[in-house]
């Protein structure tokens, strides 16, 4: 079975019973060799005349994704089908649907290039919050106007007036695009997920690059879900004994969640324990408790380990950062930017009061951070378009600036890859006041610039 | 290309029933059972065709089975009439399949699933009616048609196809104006099946629902199944899963019982 290729779109259309064995026949290997080179910027598999799939059925299709993803950064996932098989999608791949989901074709046009600047009108809602919002980000990056509803009722009420918008998109997911390492965000917690088994495999898989650098931008507390852990040897044990040591020089915190040890020695638990590894039976114990998850993620001190120098390559790149920084906030919030001050020393902020901030790392072929600094004022307007509406819960601007930092690291990336210069992004870090960031950044040397938005002040500090 | 000429010169070349074939139908519509053993014994290749049938390891057989009544006895009355039609279509069927990728065997086994698939179906449902029975054959037929029709044009049928999502019957109906459910109609008229039959064989295309509402279930049972059945890999592989158009919502609603019956897990 060969994909149509329409307006840069390929689409595959099964039909029928879709299990492992009908789906192998449907898909030949010379199938996938004509997708990957189709060109398309988009390849979906539309699931609009299969009355039946199962996991297997779905997973050569799957396999072909992650295929394509490897070669080619493109939007890749099934498209055309009810809530019955959106749930059943979910439940199959719950921790691991690195693939987008678009419940109808038109939906999924309006991610592609083909489709770009046609400033339809989009509904859209999804239960998960950073979903959302990326879902905003890419509609308006991609010329559409998304009005999000928050909440479900405000969704079904919105969705009354259907002919006041071109799409309705829910039932929907975009898939992680560039992201590689399996984590989730929550407030300024990183959360790892375990396989079933701990062995010395864990060194292979763990992405250490990838931790290091979340230190390093300032994580401080990351939880290792472990509810699928059946066992751990000593090979696993040593390697988060180490892990423990290396967070402690940045006084981070590790938290395992759900691990039993009816398989595994006790003994270990109190190794881990000395180690400074905390244990936790349930996820909410920690998410559902803000007091303990501002205590354990909370940075008591500076860290002393990264005072890094500038070189000469991160300099010289330093165009692509602003570029891609300037370029999103203009895209939010409507504003023009103006470049007032730029200088290449330890970071100053002269207000300090009713500014947040967030912070991104990098690692690759070069690596380093960078810290944004905004008037709460601006913070809010730049969010504005994610959140849907005025707001002053804090938290929630918290969340959704770390979205938007997400974008910016997404398009340094690119801009930095167009460049022959590969680099990873972390996850975004926010701080809600420029105390908790000074306790990261102070004393580490970096470039300044001060950026001004309509009046409004805008930092931009780039550092090792 | 494929015009209507082309579809009506195909036609008429389809022989009439055979002799002997008739006279066995007629006895097993009768209920003559030993009898239509007996006529049918007499037909070589019906009687070779009806072995090879019934020791398929779908029938489950410990032993070879090779006396026509015998077999006749096995199929029961309308299992038999099934056959005879079937062996009627096989008859139509090419000596090398080019454009779908079958089989002499590949091809009887595919009529031997949808005709034992159907008779469970039918079970369930309760329905005796011979001329709702014998329906099935006709399906196995479309294809045939099909091959012979498209054969000749492999080239721009995949052109044709490569360009936009088109089912083959809807190429068949852009070109001649007659879908192949048409033309298993007139297959069927030709050979004097029951309007009955031919109209069950029309509501299955899924775009033709019968004011009737007993051959409009039928009709809704059969598209699912075909559609099961053209979803294993050898047909799949042979180029018949999207031979027509699968039309979901038509059968959407009794698609729990059918999956309940085919124990889909």
């Amino acid at each position: 079975m060969r994909a149509v290729i329409k307006n840069g779109i390929g689409v595959f259309h099964p039909q029928g019973f879709l299990d492992g064995n009908s789906s192998i026949a449907l898909l030949s290997i010379d199938d996938i060799e004509a997708t990957l080179k189709s060109n398309a910027d988009m390849i979906l598999v539309s699931l609009q005349k299969v009355i039946f799939f199962n996991r297997n059925g779905l997973d050569t299709f799957v396999k072909m994704f992650h295929k394509i993803r490897k070669t080619s950064h493109i939007i890749v996932g099934f498209c055309d089908y009810d809530r019955k098989k959106y749930d059943a999608i979910c439940k199959f791949y719950k921790d691991d649907l690195n693939f987008s989901l678009f419940k109808t074709q038109d939906i999924a046009n309006l991610f592609s290039s083909s489709y770009k600047n046609q400033a339809k009108n989009v509904l859209l809602f999804s239960e998960d919050k950073s979903q959302r919002a990326a879902f905003a980000i890419e509609l308006h990056d991609n010329g559409h106007n998304p009005i999000v509803a928050q909440t479900h009722q405000e969704f079904l009420e919105k969705s009354k007036n259907a002919s006041a918008y071109d799409v309705i998109l829910c039932d929907s997911y975009l898939g992680q695009i560039g992201q590689q390492v399996a984590t989730r965000v929550t407030g300024n917690a990183i959360i790892y997920t375990l396989p079933s088994f701990l062995d010395a495999e864990i060194g292979n898989t763990f992405n250490i690059a990838y931790h290091n650098n979340s230190l390093n931008v300032g994580f401080r507390l990351f939880i290792f879900d472990a509810y699928k852990v059946v066992s751990m040897n000593v090979h696993a044990l040593n390697f988060f004994s180490k892990l423990a040591s290396a967070a402690a020089e940045y006084n981070a915190t590790i938290c395992f969640v759900g691990m039993t040890f009816e398989k595994t020695p006790t003994a270990f638990k109190e190794t881990l324990e000395d180690s400074g590894i905390m244990f936790f039976e349930q996820m909410n114990d920690i998410l559902e408790n803000k007091e303990l998850l501002e205590e354990l993620g909370a940075s008591s001190a500076a860290t002393t380990k990264n005072k890094r120098p500038l070189n000469k390559m991160i300099v010289s790149e330093l165009a692509n950062f602003i570029d891609a920084t300037v370029a999103t906030i203009e895209m939010m919030t409507n504003a023009q930017a103006i470049k007032e001050a730029a200088k290449v020393d330890t970071i100053v902020i002269g207000e300090k009061e009713n500014k947040i901030a967030s912070s991104i790392g990098f690692y690759g072929d070069i690596d380093g951070m960078v810290i944004l600094v905004f008037p709460l004022d601006i913070a809010k307007k730049s969010c504005e378009l994610l959140i849907g509406e005025d707001t002053n819960d804090l938290e929630l601007i918290l969340d959704t600036l770390a979205e938007l930092v997400n974008i910016v690291g997404g398009k340094i990336k690119t801009l930095l890859s167009d460049e022959k210069v590969n680099v990873n992004i972390t996850l975004p870090r926010t701080y809600k006041d420029i105390d908790s960031l000074l306790e990261i950044a102070q004393g580490k040397k970096g470039v300044q610039v001060d950026l001004a938005f309509d009046n409004d002040k805008f930092l931009f500090f780039l550092t090792r | 290309m494929i015009t209507q000429e082309k579809v009506d010169s195909y036609i008429k070349k389809i022989p009439p029933a055979p002799q002997t074939l008739k006279q066995t139908l007629l006895l097993l519509q009768q209920g003559e059972l030993t009898k239509a053993a007996t006529k049918a014994k007499e037909d070589l290749a019906l009687a070779s065709y009806l072995i090879e049938l019934v020791n398929k390891p779908l029938f489950g057989f410990r032993n070879e089975v090779t006396d026509i009544s015998q077999i006749f006895g096995i199929l029961g009355l309308e299992g038999s009439q099934q056959a005879v039609y079937n062996y009627m279509i096989s008859l139509l069927s090419p000596s090398q399949w080019k454009f779908f990728h079958l089989t002499k065997n590949s091809f009887y086994d595919l009529q031997a699933e949808l005709t034992t698939k159907y008779t469970k179906i039918l079970t369930h449902l309760n329905i005796k009616d011979p001329d709702i029975q014998n329906a099935i054959a006709l399906l196995p037929a479309s294809i045939i048609v099909a091959e012979a029709l498209f054969c000749e044009k492999l080239e721009d049928v995949a052109l044709l196809r490569s360009v936009n999502e088109i089912d083959l019957n809807t190429i068949l109906t852009r070109l001649c104006g007659m879908d192949l459910f048409d033309i298993c109609q007139r297959i069927g008229e030709k050979w004097n099946m029951s309007e009955k039959s031919m109209e069950i064989i029309q509501c299955a295309s899924g775009i033709k629902p019968s004011k009737d509402e007993e051959i409009n279930k039928v009709g809704k049972w059969m598209h699912l199944l075909l559609f099961y059945t053209l979803s294993q890999p050898t047909y799949i592989n042979a180029g018949l899963n999207d031979f027509i158009d699968f039309h979901i919502d038509f059968v959407e609603n009794i698609y729990a019982d059918f999956a309940q019956l085919m124990e889909i897990q």
